[in-house]
């Protein structure tokens, strides 16, 4: 699969949140505005395509070579958690303000099922070390693309007049719902017809 | 708490699909046959209570870290949930082939579910684990799992039946494992089985709990 048939399919077409259902958590249940979503989509991004590189090279040079697919869960988990803590680590150093203001939780982001889907995706794709890392990016940026439209919906809902039995979560999980339905649009064959050869 | 009212707990009142909001990936992805929510369920209960227990046992014997809120505590949390579950993996996939590939990459993920993740990582207890606290956790453990398989049981029997007309179960001689429902199944409401119908119930389910919560509150009011 080409590098745009890759970004493609993981931003629109396969999005993590809307066709592969997973990091709802975050989508539905984060209270920050548009800054805190920017935040947390950029760290997630940089968290998911350096998680599918380093889970590449552990399936590649480990893993596969030694016969130990059994342990690509718990390898997988610890690859990703410690890669959090490092960023965690860098990043506090690096640019705490900015952390701060944006109130990232890298820990979050570290062990939600969302980041381990991606890794996991990417690990039983049979993709190369470049191609992995486009994966990561292209969920995170489909991530980015959820998260942003989930918080524009909530915004405008906080202020409509809506069953009191349905508002805060019950409703997002339903407008999550209806943008799901919206997303399977975004067809494959209908991409490729856009974008000849991807 | 005790025992008994703690599970009770985590399948009604303290719900962690419905009330609580935790654990809402797999109940929206693996909802779409009533088999799959069966054997995520019982992933779950599994890894939660096998790596509750590890955890007991570790702070038992004072293991450097266990039940200290400290970055180890994490990472033996985190360790221990994913070999459970690789575990879990491994069975599935030897007894039961076709359910292991229906739950498809869902199956690893319950190594970083909230329910398991938040249940235990907010414990941190300094108290020692005799007997009792380890039946007390466990019994918290249960019930929350419970409540869980009881949330997904539901979707999935609202999805299933109203989207593909059918219920399917384990296939036990004779019987093949699929109930078609008479009716439905000839014209179901497909739209129910694709990603936002998982959404859509699940959504519907937390705002019904929520009316359930408020009408048993004036009662009692």
């Amino acid at each position: 699969m080409s590098l745009l048939g890759i970004i493609l399919t993981f931003s629109l077409v396969d999005n993590i949140v809307l066709s592969r259902l997973l990091g709802i958590c975050p989508c539905v249940g984060s209270p920050g505005g548009m800054r805190a979503t920017a935040g947390t989509s950029a760290a997630t991004a940089l968290l998911m395509s350096l998680s599918a590189l380093a889970a590449w090279a552990l399936e590649s040079f480990l893993l596969r070579p030694l016969g130990l697919e059994f342990l690509r869960t718990p390898a997988f988990v610890l690859a990703v958690a410690g890669l959090a803590g490092l960023l965690d680590v860098v990043a506090r150093r690096a640019v705490p303000q900015l952390l701060r203001a944006a109130g990232i939780p890298l820990a979050g982001i570290a062990v939600n099922c969302a980041t381990l889907g991606v890794v996991l995706i990417a690990a039983k794709g049979g993709f190369t070390a470049l191609q992995s890392l486009v994966v990561g990016l292209a969920a995170g940026g489909g991530f980015f693309i959820a998260l942003t439209l989930l918080t524009a919906i909530r915004e405008r809902l906080e202020v409509e007049k809506v069953p009191e039995w349905l508002r805060g979560l019950p409703l997002h999980l339903i407008s999550a719902g209806l943008l799901a339905y919206a997303f399977m649009a975004f067809d494959r064959a209908f991409l490729s017809r856009l974008f000849q050869g991807w | 708490m005790n025992g008994p009212s703690t599970r009770s707990g985590g399948l009604f009142r303290n719900n962690p699909v419905a009330v609580m909001l935790v654990g809402l990936c797999p109940a929206a992805a693996v909802t779409g046959r009533v088999i799959d929510a069966l054997w995520m369920s019982a992933g779950l209960i599994l890894v939660l209570l096998l790596t509750r227990l590890s955890l007991e046992i570790l702070k038992a014997f004072s293991f450097p870290g266990s039940g200290t809120g400290h970055m180890t505590d994490w990472l033996s949390l985190l360790f221990l949930a994913s070999c459970f579950t690789a575990s879990f993996e491994l069975v599935l996939g030897a007894f039961a082939p076709d359910e292991s590939a229906g739950l498809g990459i869902y199956a690893p993920l319950i190594a970083v579910n909230c329910i398991v993740l938040d249940r235990l990582a907010g414990r941190g207890s300094q108290e020692p684990a005799g007997p009792g606290e380890i039946g007390r956790s466990l019994g918290q453990a249960s019930g929350l799992g419970a409540g869980f398989a009881l949330s997904l049981i539901v979707i999935s029997l609202i999805r299933e039946t109203l989207g593909s007309g059918t219920i399917t179960l384990f296939p036990i001689g004779s019987f093949g494992g699929t109930i078609a429902v008479g009716g439905i199944s000839l014209a179901p409401a497909r739209a129910l089985v694709y990603a936002g119908g998982g959404l859509l119930c699940l959504g519907y389910l937390a705002g019904a709990a929520r009316l359930v919560r408020r009408v048993k509150g004036a009662e009692r009011a």
